[in-house]
C-alpha cells in the first residue's frame, strides 16, 4: 500500500515536472498582444505623427509581425538607452528599434538575422566647412550615444590623431538640434534618418555632403538571449518579409530608392 | 528567478576610466560652487542695494533657479542659448547650468543667513569709523559664511550629483557620461551603473567629511 | 504675434505632460511622507545606534544622483524580472527618496519639542501614543511644515528625470514637440513657464508659513 502511494506520487511528480515549460513564443499567442520597443524619434524608422501617435518602418514592421502571430500590437515607446531594461524586465517582447547587433551587445540579448541594413553619410552644417568625410577632421561631430555609427566615429577621432572632439547626444533628434544651431559641425547618421531630417525642412543650414566610409550597419530584430523558440521564428519571419515583398513596400512607403541588400557576401549570416 | 549574470569582471575593468569620470565631476562641481558663490554674493548686494532694477534681477533669477527643474536650466543653457547662435559646449552648458542653480539657492541661504545677524553689528562697525563696504566685508560676511557653511556644504552636494545630468547635453566625459556610454556599448547598465553610483556615495561623503573638517578648523571659540 | 506651428493640440499634449509630472509627484510625495515619517519616529524613538542601517540607507538615497538612482532600479527591477512599467519604478524611486530626505525633516521637528515638554505631558498620565499625537504632532508639523514644502517642490523638479526612463512627463512632452515643430525656444520657454506656475505660488505659501510660524521673527 506505501510503496503503491509512493509510486502514483512519483508518477504524479513526472507528470507534473514533463508538462512543456511555455516559453516566450507560446506566451505571446496566449496573452493575445505583442508588446514591441520601438525608438520614436529615430526617423523615418520611428516617429510620431501631428497627433502624437506612433508611426514609421518599424512600426510597420511590428504591426506584420503581430499579424503574422495573430495577435494585436502594442508600440511601446523606449530611448535609445531604454531598449534593453524594457526587454529584460518583460515590459516588451520583441525590440524592433533598429538596433546593430554587435558582438559587445549579443553578449547581453539575442539578435535575429538583420532585418534592415543602414548605409551611414556625413551630414553637415553649410556654415562648417565640412564638404566630406575626411573635412571632418579637426571638426566637433556629434552622433546618438553608443549607436554604431557613434563608435565608429569615435575610433575614427582617435585615429586622426584625437584631433576634433566627439559629442554623444541621447537623442537623435537632440543630434539634428545641435547641428543646426551650430552647436555641432557634422554628424555622421544613417542615410535614411539624415534624409529625413534634411527633407523635413525643420532644420535650417543642414545638408547632407557625403557617404561615411563604415561598413554597413546591419540592425537586428531582438529578444531575450535563451528564447531560441522565438528567435527561430523571428529569423522566418524577417526572411519572409523580404520573399514576400513586404520588405521592399515598406521600403518604398517610408525611405524609397535603392532596396539595401540584408544578405552579406561570402559567409551564412 | 533572476534571468541574468552579472558581468562584473568586465565592468570594473573600466574602472580607471569612470574614476578618471570622476574626478571632471568634481572639478566642475567645485568650479560651479566657487563661480555660484561669487553670483550669489553679487545676487545679495542687488537684493540690498535698493535699487529696484538690480532688485528685480535678483529675484527672477533666484525664483527661475528654485522653480524650475535643474535638468531643465541646463538643457536650456544648451538648447536654449544656442537658439541665439550662443554655442556653449556641453561642458560649459553644464557648468552654466549647475552655477546658475548654485548661485539661485545660495543667494537665498545668504538672504537668510543675513537675518541671522543683528542691524546693531553694522551699526556699531560704523560708529568705529569703517565705510559701509568695510562693515559688509569684514563684519557681516565672515558671519554670514559662517552661518550659511552648512547649506552652503549640502549645496556642494547637490552640485555633484546634478554633473549626472549633464548626459543630456552631450558630456562624455564626466562620471556619468563614461557610464552611459560604457552602458550603451554592452548593455550591461545595472554594472557600470552600480559602480558609478558607489563613486558618487564615496565622493559626497569624502565632500561632507572634509566641510565638517574645515568647520571644525575655522568655527571653534 | 509670435509665428509658431504650435497647436492647441499640442498645448494639450503638454498638460498632459503635466499632469503625469503631477501624478508621479503626488504618489512619491505621498508614500514618501508616509514613510519618512515612520522612519523618522523610528530614528528618535530607537537612537542613533539602532536605526544605524536605517540611516544609512537612506544616506545612500540622498548621496547617489537621482538620474543614477533610476536607471540602477530599473536596470534591477529588469533583472529580478518585476515587469513594474516605468510609471511603477519612477514612483518606487521618487518615494524612497522623498522618504531619506522626510525622515531628516520629521527628525527634526521632532528633536524641536522640548524633552521637558514631552516629559510633563507624560507625567500627567499620557501614553505615549497620546503624547505623540497631541504634544509631538502639531508642534513638530509647525516646525518641519516649511521644509516639507520644499521637499514637495524639488521632488516636482527632480520628477523631470522620469523622462529617462521614457514616461512621458512635461519635459520630456516639451523634447517629443521640439522634435517635431524645431521651436526650441519657445517650447522650452513654455515648458519652463509651466514649470513655475505649478512650483511658484506654493514655494511662496512655504515662505509665508515659515514666517509666520517661526517663533523669532
Amino acid at each position: 500500500m506505501r510503496s503503491a502511494i509512493l509510486v502514483l506520487g512519483l508518477m504524479a511528480a513526472t507528470a507534473v515536472g514533463t508538462v512543456a515549460r511555455a516559453d516566450k513564443l507560446d506566451d505571446i499567442i496566449a496573452s493575445g498582444t505583442l508588446r514591441c520597443a520601438v525608438v520614436l524619434d529615430f526617423p523615418p524608422m520611428g516617429s510620431r505623427d501631428a497627433d502624437n501617435n506612433p508611426i514609421g518602418f518599424d512600426v510597420d514592421y511590428c504591426n506584420d509581425l503581430a499579424a503574422a502571430l495573430g495577435v494585436t500590437a502594442e508600440i511601446v515607446e523606449t530611448p535609445f538607452p531604454e531598449r534593453i531594461p524594457a526587454l529584460m524586465s518583460g515590459r516588451v517582447d520583441v525590440g524592433v528599434a533598429s538596433t546593430s547587433d554587435t558582438l559587445e551587445r549579443a553578449k547581453t540579448v539575442g539578435f535575429s538575422i538583420p532585418y534592415f541594413a543602414f548605409e551611414n553619410v556625413v551630414t553637415a552644417n553649410v556654415n562648417s566647412g565640412v564638404t566630406s568625410f575626411d573635412t571632418m577632421r579637426g571638426k566637433v561631430i556629434g552622433a546618438t550615444a553608443g549607436t554604431y555609427e557613434a563608435i565608429a566615429i569615435e575610433e575614427q577621432i582617435a585615429a586622426w590623431g584625437g584631433e576634433g572632439e566627439f559629442r554623444p547626444y541621447q537623442t537623435q533628434s537632440d543630434v539634428f538640434l545641435a547641428l543646426s544651431q551650430g552647436q555641432i559641425d557634422a554628424t555622421v547618421s544613417t542615410s535614411t534618418v539624415a534624409q529625413a531630417n534634411v527633407k523635413s525642412g525643420n532644420f535650417a543650414d543642414i545638408a547632407v555632403v557625403g557617404p561615411a566610409p563604415f561598413a554597413t550597419d546591419y540592425v537586428a530584430l531582438f529578444t531575450l538571449r535563451e528564447e531560441y523558440g522565438f528567435l527561430n521564428y523571428l529569423n522566418l519571419f524577417v526572411s519572409q518579409q523580404v520573399r514576400t515583398g513586404r520588405y521592399a513596400e515598406l521600403y518604398e512607403k517610408w525611405i524609397g530608392g535603392d532596396l539595401p541588400d540584408l544578405t552579406i557576401d561570402g559567409v551564412y549570416r | 528567478m533572476f534571468n541574468y549574470t552579472f558581468h562584473w569582471h568586465q565592468a570594473l575593468r573600466a574602472l580607471p576610466q569612470l574614476l578618471e569620470g570622476a574626478l571632471v565631476t568634481l572639478e566642475i562641481a567645485l568650479l560651479s560652487m566657487v563661480i555660484g558663490m561669487v553670483c550669489a554674493m553679487a545676487l545679495t548686494l542687488f537684493r540690498l542695494s535698493g535699487n529696484r532694477f538690480l532688485g528685480a534681477i535678483a529675484i527672477t533669477w533666484v525664483e527661475i533657479a528654485r522653480n524650475t527643474p535643474a535638468l531643465f536650466q541646463i538643457y536650456m543653457a544648451h538648447f536654449g542659448l544656442g537658439n541665439f547662435g550662443i554655442h556653449l559646449s556641453p561642458y560649459a552648458a553644464l557648468l552654466a547650468g549647475i552655477t546658475f542653480n548654485n548661485a539661485g539657492y545660495l543667494a537665498e541661504n545668504f538672504r537668510g543667513a543675513l537675518k541671522a545677524i543683528p542691524e546693531t553689528q553694522t551699526r556699531a562697525a560704523r560708529s568705529l569709523g569703517m565705510t559701509p563696504l568695510q562693515a559688509f566685508r569684514l563684519i557681516v560676511v565672515p558671519q554670514m559664511l559662517r552661518v550659511a557653511f552648512l547649506p552652503m556644504t549640502n549645496q556642494m552636494v547637490w552640485a555633484i550629483l546634478m554633473t549626472s545630468l549633464g548626459v543630456t547635453v552631450g558630456m562624455n566625459t564626466d562620471l556619468a557620461g563614461v557610464t552611459q556610454d560604457l552602458n550603451a556599448r554592452s548593455f550591461r547598465t545595472f554594472e557600470f551603473f552600480a559602480i558609478a553610483a558607489v563613486i558618487f556615495y564615496l565622493m559626497t561623503k569624502a565632500v561632507t567629511l572634509l566641510a565638517r573638517l574645515i568647520a571644525w578648523r575655522l568655527f571653534r571659540y | 504675434m509670435i509665428d509658431t506651428a504650435l497647436t492647441l493640440n499640442d498645448l494639450l499634449f503638454l498638460a498632459k505632460g503635466a499632469g503625469m509630472t503631477l501624478a508621479v509627484t503626488g504618489v512619491s510625495v505621498a508614500a514618501g511622507t508616509i514613510l519618512g515619517i515612520a522612519f523618522g519616529v523610528f530614528r528618535t524613538q530607537f537612537g542613533p545606534w539602532w536605526s544605524m542601517p536605517l540611516t544609512f540607507l537612506l544616506d545612500v538615497f540622498r548621496s547617489v544622483p537621482l538620474l543614477i538612482q533610476l536607471v540602477l532600479a530599473n536596470a534591477f527591477q529588469s533583472i529580478a524580472q518585476l515587469g513594474w512599467g516605468p510609471f511603477v519604478t519612477s514612483c518606487v524611486v521618487l518615494s524612497l527618496y522623498t522618504a531619506a530626505y522626510c525622515t531628516e525633516i520629521v527628525r527634526g521637528g521632532i528633536e524641536a519639542v522640548p524633552s521637558t515638554t514631552r516629559r510633563a505631558a507624560r507625567s500627567l498620565g499620557l501614553t505615549w501614543g497620546q503624547d505623540m499625537r497631541y504634544i509631538v504632532a502639531p508642534l513638530a508639523t509647525r516646525v518641519s511644515l516649511p521644509a516639507w514644502i520644499g521637499l514637495t517642490l524639488g521632488v516636482m523638479k527632480d520628477s523631470a528625470l522620469v523622462l529617462w526612463l521614457g514616461l512621458t512627463e512635461l519635459l520630456k512632452a516639451s523634447q517629443t514637440l521640439i522634435t517635431r515643430l524645431q521651436e526650441p525656444l519657445l517650447i522650452l520657454l513654455i515648458c519652463g513657464a509651466i514649470y513655475f506656475l505649478l512650483s511658484f505660488p506654493i514655494a511662496r505659501l512655504g515662505g509665508y508659513l515659515e514666517r509666520r510660524w517661526s517663533p523669532n521673527d
